[in-house]
């Protein structure tokens, strides 16, 4: 096959031919996201997996309870993902088996999903990948990886088609960016505060039923899974399904 | 000079190269049909429009006037679709005047493949045009590159499978003027629930033999945002005012005049 | 000494002459793996109902836009509780056909149980073909094909999609290639939702698939009017229906559609 391709001087156009490959990768949309409180976490994600114009799914899942209160979703392209995801459910499985049915605490499942990612430095794992859950203080806890494994512990990160939507909201809603106390004429911000539940689970719903209104990739049901003390529990709204 | 202009072409090429952005247009995604029936013909299309992934707009008409009596659904690039519907409905106004007769569907037809022809494609605009005039009920299609197909029922844009996929199962011969737009309305809904360049709301125009066309705007509404869990109003102040500085951008002139001192 | 490590461990230029590089370089075409499909299957589409599943594909192996082959059996049954439906390549559906019949063996042989609890169920089989299918496209090799994965398992209808790039989803209704434009639709009318699978009867289920078959025969220039239908009920067992076609068509309208805009006769 071959294209026209303008160079600098446009009358000077050149027939190039354009290797036809093939293409490992693919975009099956959604959109995740997590957000730690004082004494949990939660992560939530759509169901709705696409490809380019079409829905192949109004439920499948992409947010799991690995064990250990550990939640975890690798969203972008879905087969990598739920490679990683059953990756290190095996990797968890193996510690179990090594170390006593010891629990994994969720700084060291941090670190080994980065060896995961990293160990395919040259032919990546193509998703952004959150895990949450609580440190070792008790204290919710969010971690957010790039497909090659670069990671950072954060108190809300957005992953996925809508992150770009959403994480400009929860900046504002969760760490109070940008709003300042009244009267101090933007001198004094905001004081940070943990959220509730309750009001997270509104944030995160709201935060899904905009990014719905406004990206095509984004819609047909909400699923939150809350990892607390007590364990994990999920929650499910329906979203639009235009 | 007449026509359009070509002056920007090769620097939006050399841009396209060199900065590998491109000048992007709204709206590719889309689901329109036409559906004849015993007397008329109805026209119906969804209401949202893209800008890539992102949502450009929820609620947009699709249906544009051309005449009256004849009716045009817009798919492709949303700038051509409109503008060459209104050039080409100008020109038919112009042309009907000029023949003291009532515009024809053909008429509007073959303006428009002529003038898309000419631009071999580049005008993106692919229509489902239907009306009625003085020798009956008409529905064609019309594709960018100036290609015209006539037929009972037609469906154009990235939701034209689901919305074909309805029609060829439960279009029939026959149909009345209620269940030509219900099947019109569903075929555009599984564009909506199918086709994720489609969505919101469902428009209709129905073109009866010997009535005026009805505009039915927004004639199904199944995606009704639910309300938010919260409000997110902040409290006064939560933007701080850094400075303030009131300019007079206006002269304002003041005068007053005592109504009693003047009887 | 020197101190270019290209040329360590080789014969030494001045006792040998000039080294032939082309030894040690690796060809500019080092492994051509990367295809294209040649003949290939279309659409396979599927959907559950109250007690089991359905699926159906159609006959022919396209040669590009030839119609090369027109009676490919592209639905193949795994024991007695699922069955598996390929679209795409038909060399690389003839090598899974392989795989699948290994499987069968591999699980037969010598287990008494074969036939009982130890009977490969449609998960077992979808896990085996996602991770071929995975495999095979992380080695920049691929098999060219869309598959859904059909049965009964515990009781509850099974449907499953794997295809060339190991990407998977499972939903009430599926449909491979051009289905899942043009089948889907019609199929989601009957079920969209999990919930709506035990509203469905058989019978109309299997409407919904005979005519998504006959409006995909309409539009999809790269089918076929012959086609296989496989049932999987949880009281019938396994029903493969063969040779069947798109019937009560509607053609009466085309007589009075003349030309393509102003012509009258």
């Amino acid at each position: 096959m071959a294209s026209t391709v303008a160079s600098e001087y446009s009358n000077e156009v050149k027939n190039v031919p354009i290797e036809h490959q093939f293409n490992p990768y693919s975009d099956n949309g959604g959109t995740i996201l997590g957000i730690a409180g004082e004494d949990f976490a939660v992560i939530a994600g759509d169901t709705r997996n696409t490809t380019d114009y079409s829905i192949n799914s109004r439920y499948q899942p992409k947010v799991f309870d690995c064990g250990d209160n550990i939640l975890f979703s690798a969203n972008g392209f879905s087969a990598d993902g739920d490679a990683l995801v059953k990756r290190f459910q095996n990797s968890l499985k193996w510690y179990h088996f090594d170390h006593n049915d010891k629990k994994l605490s969720l700084k060291s499942a941090a670190r080994n999903i980065q060896h995961l990612l990293y160990g395919k430095r040259f032919f990546p794992y193509y998703v952004h990948t959150i895990i949450a859950g609580l440190d070792e203080e008790g204290k919710g806890a969010v971690f957010s990886f790039d497909p090659v494994g670069s990671y950072e512990r954060s108190q809300c990160i957005a992953g996925g088609a809508g992150a770009s939507i959403i994480m400009p909201f929860l900046d504002n809603q969760v760490d109070f960016k940008n709003q300042y106390v009244p009267g101090s004429h933007g001198t004094e911000r905001r004081k940070a505060q943990y959220l509730t539940v309750d009001e997270v689970i509104k944030l995160v719903r709201d935060a899904f039923t905009s990014a719905t209104e406004r990206h095509i990739h984004v819609g047909d049901g909400l699923e939150i899974l809350i990892a607390t003390k007590d364990g994990v529990r999920t929650e499910y709204f329906p979203l639009k399904r235009d | 000079m007449a026509g359009l202009s070509f002056d920007n072409y090769q620097r939006n090429q050399y841009l396209t190269c060199s900065t590998n952005t491109k000048a992007q247009a709204t709206s590719t995604g889309t689901t329109i049909v036409g559906v004849k029936y015993d007397g008329g013909v109805v026209i119906a299309a969804d209401t949202r429009s893209t800008q890539g992934p992102i949502v450009a707009n929820k609620n947009c008409a699709k249906l544009h006037k051309m005449a009256p009596k004849i009716w045009c659904a817009g798919a492709g690039t949303a700038a051509d679709t409109e503008e060459v519907t209104k050039l080409i409905g100008s020109n038919l106004e112009l042309h009907s005047l000029y023949t003291s007769r009532e515009p024809r569907v053909v008429a509007a037809l073959q303006m428009l493949k002529q003038h898309l022809f000419k631009y071999q494609g580049h005008v993106g605009a692919y229509l489902i045009v239907a009306g009625v005039d003085p020798t009956g009920a008409h529905l064609f299609s019309i594709h960018a590159h100036g290609s015209t197909d006539v037929g009972y029922y037609q469906s154009l844009g990235s939701g034209s499978l689901a919305a074909m996929a309805v029609l060829e199962s439960k279009w029939k011969q026959g149909l009345t003027r209620e269940e030509a737009i219900e099947l019109a309305a569903d075929a555009i809904e599984a564009g909506i629930w199918n086709d994720l360049g489609s969505g919101s709301n469902v428009d209709v125009c129905v073109m009866e033999i010997g009535k005026d066309a009805q505009y039915l705007r927004n004639y199904r509404t199944p995606n009704v945002r639910e309300p938010k869990q919260q409000s997110y109003k902040f409290a006064r102040g939560t933007t701080g005012i850094l400075s303030e500085r009131v300019l007079d951008i206006c002269q304002v002139e003041e005068q007053t005049v005592d109504i009693e001192l003047e009887a | 000494m020197n101190h270019d490590p290209f040329q360590w461990g080789r014969p030494s230029d001045a006792h040998y002459g000039n080294y032939n590089k082309k030894i040690a370089e690796a060809s500019p075409y080092p492994k051509m793996n990367t295809q294209q499909p040649i003949v290939t299957g279309t659409s396979v589409i599927s959907m559950k109902y109250d007690n089991g599943v359905i699926i159906a594909a159609d006959n022919l192996g396209s040669y590009g836009s030839l119609l090369r082959f027109n009676d490919i059996e592209r639905l193949f049954p795994v024991g007695k509780n699922t069955v598996v439906g390929i679209s795409g390549d038909i060399s690389d559906m003839q090598h899974l056909e392989y795989l699948l019949e290994d499987i069968q063996t591999e699980n037969n042989y010598d287990n008494q149980y074969a036939n009982e609890e130890e009977a490969l169920k449609p998960s077992y089989v979808f896990e085996y073909l996602s991770n071929v299918m995975y495999n095979r496209r992380s080695k920049m090799n691929p098999l060219w094909n869309a598959i859904i994965v059909a049965g009964i398992e515990d009781g509850k209808p099974f449907l499953s999609y794997v295809n060339l790039l190991g990407v998977t989803y499972s939903s009430p209704s599926l449909a491979t290639g051009f289905g899942a434009h043009l089948a889907l639709p019609l199929l989601r009318k009957v079920v969209d939702d999990e919930s709506d699978v035990e509203k469905t009867s058989i019978e109309s289920a299997k409407a919904a698939i005979i005519e998504s078959m006959k409006v995909l025969f309409y539009r999809d220039a790269r089918s076929s009017r012959k086609y296989s239908l496989a049932i999987v009920d949880k009281d019938e067992g396994l029903i493969f229906e063969k040779g069947l076609q798109v019937e009560n068509m509607a053609w009466g309208f085309a007589k009075d559609i003349r030309g393509y805009g102003t012509q009258k006769v």
